[in-house]
This record gives C-alpha cells, structure tokens and sequence, in this order.
C-alpha cells in the first residue's frame, strides 16, 4: 500500500475513533470544549508517533529475534508508561510552555488505548519504520479531526432542549453514531 | 462500611462500569457485534479483573506509592497476556473476533480504576467480591448490547435464528454508527429506568 | 533459556526506565514555587475567569511570578487581595473596592414588545444570531437567562417581570455576566455608589426608542438641561449620569418625561 493511501485510510476511512472505536474515553471526556480537544489531539499525535517509533525498534531488535512476541503486550505498555513520564520531565524543563499546552493531558493518555493500539497495529501489520511514523501521525490527525469535530458538535448541543435522560453521554453517542456514519462513506473510496 | 453483599451488587446496578461509570467504552463499541463476542469480552475482562484485584489488594502494603501506577500496569499486563494466550488455545474464534482488544484490556479504565479506587484500599475478599460484581456488571451490559445489535443486525442471538428467514438484516446496527447509537440509546434508556427506580 | 531471555528482557526494560526515569527527574527537576500552592488556597476556586484566565490556578501562578497585579482576582475582592499580599510579603495596594453588576433595562415584555415570536432554544446568543433578536428594540434585554446561567454565585435570577434581577449580596462583580450577555445590557460598577442612573442600554434616536419601548431613553436632553451640577451628558442617543458630580438632588428625575432615570436602591431591590 503506498502512503498517501495509508494517510488516506488512517485519517478518513478506517478513523482511529469512528471506526476502530479507539480512544472512545478521551473522546467522551475531553470533546466538551473546542479548546480541549484541540490541545488533546497534539498531544495524543506527539506521544503516539514517539512510542510508535520506540515500540517499532524494541520489538524489531529484542523481541523478534528471541521469538518472544507474547511479550509484546507488556512489553509496550511499560515501553509507552515510561515514556510519558519521560516526555512530561523533559517537556516541563525545556519548553514549559508547550507544556501547560500539553501538560495535563499527558497522564491521560498514558491509559489511552490509541497509544498501545497503534503500536500493536503497527508491529501486527508489518510496517516499516517510514509506514509505522506516517501511520502514527495519520491516525493521531485522525483522532484530532474526530474531536474537533465532536466538540464543534457539542458546544451546540449544550443550548438544544432535549429529554434530561439523554443529556451528556447518551446523546454524544449517537450524535457520534451519526457522524461515524458519515465517515462510512470513505470507506469506498479506497480499497481496503 | 458496606456489607459484602452490597459489595458485589454494586457493580452491577448502581455502579455498573458501562452505563452508570461510562468506563471501559471502547471494547463495549467494538466486538459487541454479536451477542457471543460481547459475552466472551466481559468474561475475560472478568477474569482479569478478578486476577489483578485479588494481587494488588494482596500486595497493597508492599508497593511504594510513588510507583503504584507502573506496578499496577505490569501486573494487569502480565495477567492480559496470559488471558490472550488462554483464548487463542482454546477459543481461537473468539480470539481473532476480538483481535486488538484483547492485549488493549490492559488499558481498559474498569481494571485500572478498580485497582486504583478499590483494591488499593480493601481487603482481598472485599477486592475478590467488588471484581465480581464489577466483572458480571461488565459482562451483562456487553452482553445486552451484543444481544441487540446481532438480533436486529443479523436476526439471531448467539447465532441462533430467531427473526426467521424472511427477516432482512438491519446492517446499520452491525456496523460502526450502529454501535454508537444503540450504546446511546440504551444509555438514554438506564437514565430514564434508574431514576423512575428512584436509584441515583 | 526461553524464560531467562523474557524475564531479562522484561526486567531490563524496566531497569533501564527506572534509571532514565529517576536520572531525568533529577536533571529535569522544576523547582515549583510554594507560594502558589497558598495563593491557590486563598483564591475563592469558583474558577470564575474573571481575571482574564483559564482558571483560579492559572491565576495563582501569574500572580506569583508577579506578572498581572495582586488585585487581580475581583470575585475576591479586598479580603482575598490582603491575604495574597500577606502570603507573597508585598505591601497592600489598595483596592478599588467591592463591585456589582448592573442590568441597565427596564424594557419587560409589557412595555417593549416583541417583534416576531420566538421559538427557538431558550439562550440570549442563540436567539442573537436569528435575525438579531426577537425584541423589536436592538438595544433591550431578551429575557432568556443566558447572563443567570452562567452567574458562577448564583447571584442572578429571572424577575417576574422577564428581566434578570441582580442580589447584590450574592454578586461579586466578577463579569462574567457582562461578558455573556449578547447585547451588553448588563454593566460592572462600584458596589457602594449613590445616586441616580439611567437604566436604559438604548443608542437609539429617540423617534424609534418610542416606537419599540414605552420606557427607553428618548434623548430629549430634559435631565440635561435640568441638571445643576452639568453631571448628565447625552451620549450617542443615551443620557449617561457622571457619579462623580451627581449630587442625588433628583431634579432630573422630576423632569424626565418617560420616568426612566431611577434611584439605585429602588431599581435593584428584588422583588
């Protein structure tokens, strides 16, 4: 699969959110503000590209070679865990004002399932190292895109008269529905 | 103190991780396609749930609280691995249905809040009882949403017929939106049942 | 030799973060300034953004490292400014004093008629962006609550008359309500000022004041002309009363045709 077409299918078509239903926590949680959701998605992109890059190159040359793939699971997540905590130390050193952009998402995403999904997707489907760094940041954009639009959505949402059962959750879920629905429609533009 | 037997309900009305917490939302979207993927999942999040309880509640004094967190993610790591490694030996369908979201359990916020907001500071048989609870609370609504996205999507529940054959299919709720809307639904609907059972 | 080659890769990844991990907290360590921990504590935390930031912790930190004045949090007032100094060893400023927000309409739905009716959702801003608002004057409040929505201290409530009553022991004059309100009905002024005001928010020409309110400002220059102490001037079709040089006689309140200009105890009592 050539790349532009991996970007295609990463953003658009198969959406990290609307159609893998990766990251539906955050997706919840944080689409409330425009704002929010925004200074998320960077921060989800930054850190998904670097444990995807980091993951790629641990499992190539330690858990491969010694055929310990069922290390991967556990493997990854201590990989991932330390390196959030890493980057949240570096970050708050050298630009702290990237920081307070990005700084209080950064524990959020240590649990964020896109993180440790994308680097088992990565490893289980084979990319190499240039199609694992353009598939981590397509499908980071991919989760940026769903949230902007996701929080577009909701700032409306908060002013509509509606059943109080269906306020919060259960009418951002279908609103997400509808819009997953529309994303479908991606799906025949390329071949899977 | 709640009795023990408050201890296990909890989990599955008043507290139950899908539709009153709203945690653990993406396996719940993913595999619940068919009634049986979604009874398979909220097993084996059961089962680890209940493994990792059981560990951190017994070495809940042991571990410093400055590194609770990664030890925590190890320990669910380790039993995830093993979880993965059970399924693919003996169900091996299930386990290529439920693909990812097998190894992605680790990162599932019903374990890691569990362990966070209860093992931590419980006894085992309480953490053993709250796992339960939680797990059959996990298990159930997985179940539910699998149990209505394959009898309208595919007409059958646990791949038995039950629409009959001329019923035609509705594809919408097997695919992605069709996750989104049921899970919504169905959440506007507890809403609406739990306040007129007047449960908060 | 399986199981030593995962146990040593496992344990050694794990090594190897603790190491760059406890490594980097001591060469990346930030020194925090204590200070702000306190200031956060004294701050009322009702996360307002009144100050012009995020929140009440953004505005600690700012306030620490001295770059926006001790006084800024206005909800806090005095109190919560002397006790900022006294944490950050800074010399008292004085403060302007306390502060409340004003609503300057008096145009109910019986006195200043709709122009078209309005069913749309029940939010100021909302209705805003349909054709500019229902009420047939552009300047008047709309009635819909946005401004008492989103009152952090509850100190706002919808009067039976359709207009937003303010409790003047509640308000903190943070602003948010002023900022909120599509039409800038509502203004931020002292809370121990006298004398008289104009509650009328119209830049009209007073020919179309009297065509859509029957109490607005029509701009006759009465109280003008009437005024002793020259503390009323017209502004853009809108008497405005100076506080300064109003000395409360009430002469232009006697003169006023259209009984629009209003003591500020009798105006703000809620009914």
């Amino acid at each position: 699969m050539n790349l532009l077409a991996l970007i295609f299918v990463a953003i658009l078509a198969n959406n990290i959110v609307l159609s893998q239903f990766l990251g539906i926590c955050p997706y919840l949680g944080l689409s409330r503000k425009l704002e929010t959701s925004v200074g998320m998605g960077l921060a989800v992109v930054f850190v998904m590209t670097m444990s995807a890059i980091v993951t790629w190159i641990i499992d190539l040359f330690l858990l491969q070679p010694f055929s310990l793939e069922y290390l991967r699971t556990i493997a990854f997540i201590l990989i991932i865990a330390g390196l959030v905590q890493f980057v949240e130390m570096v970050l708050k050193k050298t630009n702290p004002a990237l920081f307070r952009a990005l700084g209080i998402y950064l524990p959020l995403i240590t649990t964020n399932c896109t993180i440790l999904g994308v680097a088992i997707l990565n490893v289980q489907s084979q990319h190499n190292i240039v199609e694992t760094i353009v598939y981590s940041i397509a499908t980071g954009v991919g989760f940026t895109l769903a949230m902007v639009l996701m929080a577009g959505i909701r700032e409306r949402l908060e002013l509509a008269t509606m059943s109080s059962y269906l306020k919060g959750a259960a009418v951002t879920l279908v609103s997400a529905g509808i819009l997953s629905l529309a994303f479908m429609g991606f799906k025949g533009m390329v071949a899977l | 103190m709640s009795t023990l037997a408050q201890e296990f309900s909890k989990g599955i009305f008043k507290e139950n991780p899908t539709f009153r917490l709203l945690l653990g939302m993406c396996p719940t979207l993913a595999i619940t396609t068919t009634a049986f993927f979604g009874f398979g999942m909220g097993v084996s999040v059961l089962a680890v749930l209940l493994c990792s309880n059981i560990v951190i509640s017994a070495v809940r004094n042991l571990i410093p609280d400055k590194v609770r967190m990664p030890a925590y993610i190890l320990i669910i790591a380790a039993f995830v691995s093993a979880t993965d490694m059970l399924l693919n030996a003996y169900v091996p369908d299930l386990h290529k249905a439920l693909g990812i979201f097998i190894p992605l359990i680790v990162v599932n916020c019903i374990i890691m809040g569990r362990a966070e907001a209860f093992a931590r500071k419980n006894n085992v048989v309480r953490s053993i009882l709250d796992a339960l609870g939680m797990g059959v609370g996990v298990t159930i609504s997985l179940t539910l949403v699998g149990i209505i996205r394959e009898l309208f999507g595919a007409g059958s529940i646990f791949g038995f017929n039950i629409m009959g054959s001329a019923y035609e299919p509705m594809m919408l709720l097997a695919s992605p939106p069709g996750a989104f809307i049921t899970l919504g639904i169905l959440l506007g609907l507890c809403n609406f049942a739990f306040k007129r059972l007047g449960i908060e | 030799m399986e199981l030593v080659m995962s146990m040593a890769i496992i344990g050694g990844l794990g090594l190897f973060f603790a190491i760059v991990l406890a490594y980097a907290a001591q060469r990346f360590a930030v020194e925090e300034d204590p200070r702000v921990e306190m200031v956060i504590d004294l701050l009322p935390g009702a996360n307002c953004g009144a100050c012009g930031f995020s929140g009440c912790a953004a505005a600690a930190e700012k306030i620490c490292c001295g770059e926006v004045p001790v006084d800024s949090c206005i909800p806090g007032g005095k109190a919560v400014c002397d006790s900022i100094c006294e944490v950050l060893g800074v010399a008292a400023v004085a403060s302007e004093g306390r502060k409340v927000a004003e609503i300057h309409c008096l145009g109910s739905r019986d006195v200043a008629p709709d122009k078209f009716e309005y069913q749309g959702v029940h939010d100021c801003k909302a209705a805003m962006m349909y054709s500019g608002g229902f009420k047939a004057c552009s300047y008047g409040c709309l009635g819909l609550g946005t401004c008492v929505e989103v009152c952090p201290f509850d100190a706002l409530s919808m009067g039976a008359n359709g207009l937003p009553q303010v409790d003047t022991e509640k308000c903190t004059g943070c602003g948010v309500c002023a900022k909120a309100c599509p039409r800038g009905v509502i203004h931020i002024v002292s809370a121990d000022r006298k004398a008289k005001y104009v509650p009328c928010n119209s830049h009209d020409r007073g020919k179309t004041v009297r065509q859509v309110c029957e109490v607005g400002c029509i701009a006759c220059r009465a109280c003008v002309r009437a005024c002793p102490n020259e503390a009323i001037t017209m502004e853009d079709n809108l008497a405005v009363i100076n506080r300064d040089k109003c000395d409360d006689c009430g002469k232009c309140v006697e003169v006023c045709k259209r009984g629009i200009i209003k003591d500020v105890g009798k105006v703000l009592v809620v009914a």
